[in-house]
């Protein structure tokens, strides 16, 4: 097998191939480590790459392996994570000038739980400063591109984790969300994103964006492949408020497709705002998802047309209260539309937050009791595809200041909500570009996420498209 | 309280952290859409409960 076909597998396939010994883990490690070279140039979608420790840690797996010390589904694996978790020894820089030179020394629960596991860490991938952004342009380190057209950007903040995967720089990568920072991304590098419901995944040791709506999130390019990453890094942890007792994570054992007499939800109103193109693929991908069993019927929230301003002006004031320090001490080196964000924040009184908090309580309750009538709810990830780097922040598609049935508010009503949300490729536009469909469940509900993901994904090939930039 | 007075209320809460004059107006302008966002979602949560926080126990009870 090639250089470039092994890059090609999916993370099921390759686990499968190393626990052969018909791969070994240096051989993909080093695969991966050339492609990262080839492209990052073009992508500049990482911040730092671990090629010592990486190529290491691959002849340790190879040498366990091959004594019968298996480990599991990621052991020997290459994979990528955001540079928003600590890495002990490792600098860790959230993107940012602030930390450009930090090495912390501990590792954060997520890459605790990599290392646990066998998996080999690459290296960490560029984002917009602390996550606070939608394009992955706000990074102290430049802007990450997309590898479908270099010319657009990556979606953000986990820009460079969605760019790596898209690449074949490894066939799995962690990011972190807040808004839409994973879903987004995914969408518009044609990959899957998916993050749990709100506790799933430990947070300890990650940059906070906004603590009550922050969650860790993965990319892959197979749907079948979140559940091995995910089931390797799922589970309590008390260092993190958040995190939620649970049983041992069992998603790739549940993940079986089938999506018979699934009710799903669309929200028809709020398709408006979308561009025919993308609208047109996910009608089709409506279709596709009745074939496979589930019903399809409309459903209308009103309430979440308040959905993005109040998402916003939550993540507003708690950045502004993670960050207060630092901007009062290092104000000027912070990205500065970071700066102005956090400035604008830290002018929400404790009241006003109360009150956004209330109405997040209210859109809550509705959006409760839309899911005693549907199990998911569907829409387009995103009302376009990746805007051109040229157009700027304002390029980033959000209108979101504003109570109305834009279609910001379905990117940012699951991270405001926690609810478990799955991003998958839906359709290729007349540009060349990826179009993506967001699956979002009930808390607590991420199996029935999985699976009709999967089901969408059994009769379709969209998954399987690469960019011409990495195609042989 | 006017709109002016408002603002410069809501600019103290800056810590005194100055800002260039280019800064400051792009800073005052998402300050001003901020405060019609705000008096926005009052409107919406009216009638809502408010909510919650209270810090949960510590650990688990045996048994449940």
């Amino acid at each position: 097998m090639t250089a470039t076909n092994i890059l090609e597998l999916n993370l099921t396939d390759l686990s499968w191939l190393i626990a052969g010994r018909q791969i070994s883990s240096s051989e993909m490690v080093q695969a991966a480590l050339a492609r990262l070279d080839s492209l990052e140039g073009k992508l500049n979608a990482f911040i730092t790459v671990l090629r010592e420790q990486a190529t290491a840690a691959a002849q340790q797996a190879d040498d366990e392996i091959g004594r019968g010390n298996y480990r599991g589904p990621l052991h020997g694996v290459p994979v990528t994570i955001k540079d928003m978790f600590e890495t002990a020894g490792v600098r860790t820089t959230g993107g940012s000038k602030i930390l450009a030179d930090w090495i912390p020394t501990n590792d954060a629960d997520l890459v605790d739980k990599l290392r646990a596991a066998g998996a080999i860490i690459i290296g960490k991938t560029n984002l917009d400063e602390f996550g606070h952004g939608g394009t992955s342009t706000l990074s102290h380190f430049g802007s990450v591109h997309n590898p479908w057209d270099v010319e657009r950007i990556a979606g953000g903040s986990s820009g460079g984790s969605a760019a790596a995967v898209a690449a074949g720089i490894g066939p799995l990568s962690y990011g972190t969300e807040t808004g839409s920072s994973v879903r987004r991304p995914a969408s518009y590098c044609g990959i899957v994103g998916f993050k749990p419901t709100f506790g799933i995944i430990s947070r300890h040791g990650s940059f906070r964006g906004a603590w009550s709506q922050d969650h860790v999130g993965l990319f892959t390019r197979s749907v079948k492949d979140i559940p091995l990453g995910l089931d390797s890094v799922a589970g309590y942890d008390p260092r993190d408020p958040a995190s939620v007792h649970q049983e041992k994570a069992a998603y790739t054992a549940g993940l079986d497709g089938n999506v018979k007499g699934v009710k799903v939800g669309v929200l028809r109103r709020f398709l408006e705002s979308v561009n025919p193109a993308v609208k047109n693929a996910f009608e089709a991908a409506l279709k596709v998802l009745a074939q496979a069993g589930c019903e399809i019927v409309d459903i209308d929230i009103p309430e979440l047309r308040y959905a993005a301003m109040t998402s916003m002006m939550t993540s507003s004031a708690e950045s502004a209260g993670i960050n207060r320090r630092w901007f009062r001490e290092r104000h000027q080196d912070y990205v500065p539309h970071v700066s102005r964000g956090i400035a604008a924040g830290m002018t929400i009184t404790a009241s006003e937050y109360l009150t956004v908090q209330r109405a997040r309580h209210r859109i809550r309750e509705a959006v409760r009791g839309a899911y005693e009538k549907v199990a998911l709810i569907v829409s387009p990830t995103t009302s376009r595809v990746a805007p051109l780097l040229a157009e700027g922040l304002k390029g980033n598609g959000d209108d979101t200041r504003h109570a109305s049935y834009d279609h910001s508010n379905m990117l940012r009503f699951p991270s405001m909500l926690g609810l478990p949300g799955c991003s998958l490729p839906i359709g290729i536009n007349p540009e060349g570009m990826p179009m993506g469909m967001q699956l979002i469940g009930a808390w607590f509900a991420d199996q029935t996420v999985l699976n009709a993901a999967l089901a969408y994904q059994n009769d379709t090939d969209w998954h399987a498209r690469r960019p011409a930039l990495v195609q042989a | 309280m006017n709109d002016n007075d408002q603002l410069a209320h809501r600019l103290a809460l800056l810590d005194g952290v100055e800002f260039s004059a280019t800064d400051l107006a792009a800073i005052v302008a998402e300050v001003e859409d901020l405060q019609r966002v705000a008096a926005e979602l009052e409107e919406f949560a009216q009638a809502t409960p408010w909510i919650s926080q209270q810090i949960q126990p510590a650990g688990k009870k045996v048994g449940s």
